[in-house]
């Protein structure tokens, strides 16, 4: 029923859209882009999705600097988790599991969050290289969606 | 004579052909005195007969027979010339001779011979005639025999047509008390519930007062705080018991749609008996359908009888072709308003938004959701997707937001969507609240953090269901399904019933099922854990559901960050799920279970529910006592 009229719409979406790269999850980024009005060529609808997340991760990526400083472990976790919420949603997956890795990480716990991490120190180290790496990350599918964006509707 | 026959053959194929030899043989002047043309050349004389029969006959006709020639003479309409004998004179050409004359048959009008057409044979005609006229007769009796069979047939058919309606309806009618039973055991549920809610808020409140764990838990220190939202909850068990209430009724949605079969079914008879009237129905509403169905026929027969004239070619007893008769089958025109739910066109609603528009899956009323979700984006895809999906859509920024959207307006929602991990209030908090208000609105977790633990905390504070993070257009749909099953196209409206049935779990509450309880777990938790996206998030998850020694080590130490939720039910909700009292039987719960460290409320809550289930304190597995009162300062974390 509507599941394989889904399955079809995902095939459909498919065709024709650019290689978005290996970070990004091409099925669940279709489901933003499938929200475009058909007939309105400048996907207005998930290009302001992504835009503002662009905003917010530039944002959150500052409040976490400023946190780390504080090392406020708690805080930290906290953004890890915002920024992941968006992330996952569309699809940015590399960027979604260092933010899940952050978000462990602030709550004193190891990398995948099973084992607790008693040691702030650590935690916070663990963060600090984190965040280096998701910034790569992000501005990574930032380029690659800003691109994508750029060229009207290809 | 027989060739006088060949002859005729012969002629036959040119009717002139035997005039033109005739002619030509008159022409020829050496037969003058055997064989010549009359005075003033308007007929022919014979004169020689013997010679003219054994000479000029051969050569002419290729026979010597002069019967046979007079006789073709004949058949082309040439007559002899009676001689006058009255007055005795002899003929002029002598007596012997045979004069014979056609009026087209003259020496000087050579042109005129074509005009000499041998006679159609009278007895030929007539027949002939007779011929066209048997192709009408039989046309018309082909057509009413065409005719006969497709009465037959559409008798044979309305006959079935019946026959399927009647047990339709019967069947119909089960299905209908078989629901209603269920919903008066639903509603006989949730009294209870409400009532052992209310029991349960009583010993609550009493042992915040005084209770010995009071000073660990004081709710009205920081309403943010998580003890705050873990005291004020209803007893864990009893929510647990009411979610499993609410699985339950969700397993039993598909019969709506026999449901609403009834109802369309008795639409399309004309037959407005309340749908609570089904049994006292039954008989006059099938009578009515017969005479429908008869008057139908009748009615429709002028209808029947053209197409069948037109479609001459088919062969009415052959059923294959009845799809082929342009008039539809079924009499279904009884109350036109209301076709079957099938034969509904799916058709699109005309829409600005064209591929994010999805089938449309709701009746008439559509659902309003509340989506509450303090990430903007995540909101705004939310917000997309429920539209999409033709839902209302309102959203909140958080907990606070949400509970004061229901405050102020507590039935104007169907269905809540909840982001767990939120600023101000989080989303089980949040949930705490409105069931207080809205003890029977669908609240959905819609979160990544899909642990085990986390889910079972969900469910434990009042959620119906998880939907993880990111969300799927088609999970969210799922969810949609499930717990708005009520406004589906197809779904029953009952004019008196809650937005959302009274989830109606009956075997749950069954002591003769000890492991029902458990099952009904897999079911909720199963489909949950199976959209884990594979965030490497939830690695124990599959396992440690059903062990409960595997729960420990996730017990965390640190203070868990700001809004944040703490899991605070280490333990496996399954060991409190005391509605049955022999828990041993269906769930193996080791009595020394390392339970991490416990916690007063939900000790609190064991108790309470034992006391509310009315069972006898002592069919109550030791462990269980053991775990109801562990040291009350062992370990907690706060």
């Amino acid at each position: 029923m509507p599941d394989t009229h889904e399955e079809e719409r995902s095939e459909e979406g498919s065709v024709g859209l650019p290689d978005l790269g290996d970070s990004i999850d091409a099925l669940t980024f279709e489901q933003i882009l499938e929200m475009d009005d058909e007939d309105n060529d400048d996907r207005e609808f998930s290009k302001s999705i992504v835009f503002g997340f662009f905003e917010q991760a530039e944002q959150t990526f500052d409040q976490m600097d400023e946190a780390l400083e504080k090392k406020d472990l708690p805080e930290l976790s906290s953004l890890g988790h915002f920024l992941k919420g968006s992330s996952a949603t569309l699809g940015l997956t590399k960027v979604k599991d260092s933010c899940e890795k952050i978000q462990h990480y602030g709550q004193q716990k190891d990398e995948a969050g099973t084992k607790d991490e008693p040691d702030k120190q650590i935690c916070l180290d663990k963060i600090k290289d984190i965040l280096v790496v998701v910034k790569e990350q992000y501005e990574e599918v930032e380029k690659v969606l800003r691109r994508f964006y750029a060229e009207p509707s290809s | 004579m027989e060739k006088g026959a060949d002859m005729a053959g012969a002629s036959a194929n040119n009717s002139s052909d035997f005039v033109r030899k005739l002619y030509k043989m008159l022409e020829e002047p050496s037969y003058e005195h055997i064989v010549k043309w009359g005075e003033g050349g308007e007929s022919f004389v014979v004169l020689e007969n013997e010679k003219f029969t054994k000479s000029i006959l051969p050569k002419h006709f290729k026979h010597s027979n002069f019967a046979s020639f007079v006789r073709q003479l004949n058949k082309y309409d040439f007559h002899k010339v009676r001689q006058n004998n009255e007055d005795n004179t002899p003929s002029i050409y002598g007596n012997n001779a045979w004069e014979f004359k056609h009026p087209e048959f003259q020496a000087s009008k050579k042109d005129s011979l074509d005009n000499i057409r041998r006679k159609a044979p009278a007895a030929r005609k007539p027949a002939q005639a007779q011929e066209d006229q048997f192709a009408p007769n039989h046309h018309i009796e082909l057509i009413n025999s065409q005719l006969m069979a497709t009465q037959t047939q559409l008798q044979h058919l309305s006959e079935r047509y019946q026959d399927l309606a009647n047990g339709h309806v019967l069947l119909l009618k089960q299905v209908v008390d078989l629901q209603r039973f269920v919903k008066n055991h639903d509603g006989v549920m949730h009294s209870v519930m409400g009532f052992l809610h209310g029991v349960d808020a009583q010993t609550r409140r009493n042992s915040r007062i005084g209770g010995p764990f009071a000073n660990g838990v004081n709710p009205g220190v920081d309403p943010m705080s998580n003890d705050a939202s873990v005291d004020d909850h209803p007893a864990s068990p009893l929510q647990q018991a009411s979610d499993l209430l609410d699985q339950f009724s969700t397993e039993n949605l598909p019969n709506k749609d026999l449901e609403q079969m009834t109802h369309d079914y008795q639409f399309r008879n004309d037959y407005s008996t309340p749908p609570t009237d089904h049994g006292a129905s039954m008989a006059p509403h099938s009578e009515g359908s017969s005479a429908h169905l008869a008057f139908q026929i009748g009615n429709d027969l002028d209808n029947m009888v053209y197409p069948v004239g037109h479609t001459n070619g088919i062969d009415p007893i052959n059923s294959e072709h009845i799809n082929n008769i342009p008039y539809a089958l079924p009499p279904n025109g009884m109350l036109p308003v209301n076709p079957m739910p099938e034969l509904v066109p799916e058709v699109s609603p005309v829409s600005g938004r064209k591929r994010s528009v999805m089938e449309p899956i709701w009746g008439m009323t559509k659902p309003m959701v509340l989506l509450v979700e303090d990430d903007k984006m995540c909101a705004k895809i939310g917000s997309k997707f429920l539209q999409a999906y033709e839902c209302g859509v309102e959203t909140a920024r958080d907990g606070l937001e949400a509970v004061n959207k229901i405050n102020s307006g507590s039935n104007q929602y169907d269905l809540i969507l909840m982001d767990i991990i939120m600023p101000n209030l989080d989303g089980v908090s949040a949930t705490v609240c409105i069931r207080e208000i809205r003890p029977d609105i669908p609240i959905v977790a819609m979160t990544s953090n899909i642990r085990q633990d986390d889910i079972d905390m969900y469910f434990r504070y009042g959620m119906n269901d998880v939907l993880p993070k990111p969300f799927t257009k088609e999970g969210m749909l799922k969810s949609l399904q499930k717990h708005l099953a009520q406004f589906m196209k197809g779904a029953p409206q009952f004019p008196n019933a809650p937005p959302m049935p009274h989830p109606s779990g009956f075997p749950v509450q069954n002591p003769s099922h000890p492991a029902l309880g458990l099952n009904m777990a897999q079911l909720t938790a199963g489909p949950q854990l199976k959209e884990d996206p594979g965030s490497g998030k939830s690695p124990a998850t599959a396992t440690s559901w059903h062990s409960p020694n595997q729960i420990p080590g996730q017990s965390p130490v640190g203070p868990p960050p700001p809004g944040f939720m703490p899991p605070h039910m280490r333990e496996n909700p399954y060991n409190m799920a005391p509605p049955h009292p022999h828990p041993q039987a269906g769930y193996p719960a080791p009595p020394n279970q390392p339970l991490g460290p416990p916690r007063p409320a939900p000790q609190q809550h064991r108790r309470v529910m034992s006391d509310m289930t009315g069972g006898p304190p002592e069919e109550h597995p030791d462990a269980k006592r053991q775990r109801m009162f562990p040291p009350p300062n062992g370990g907690y974390p706060q």
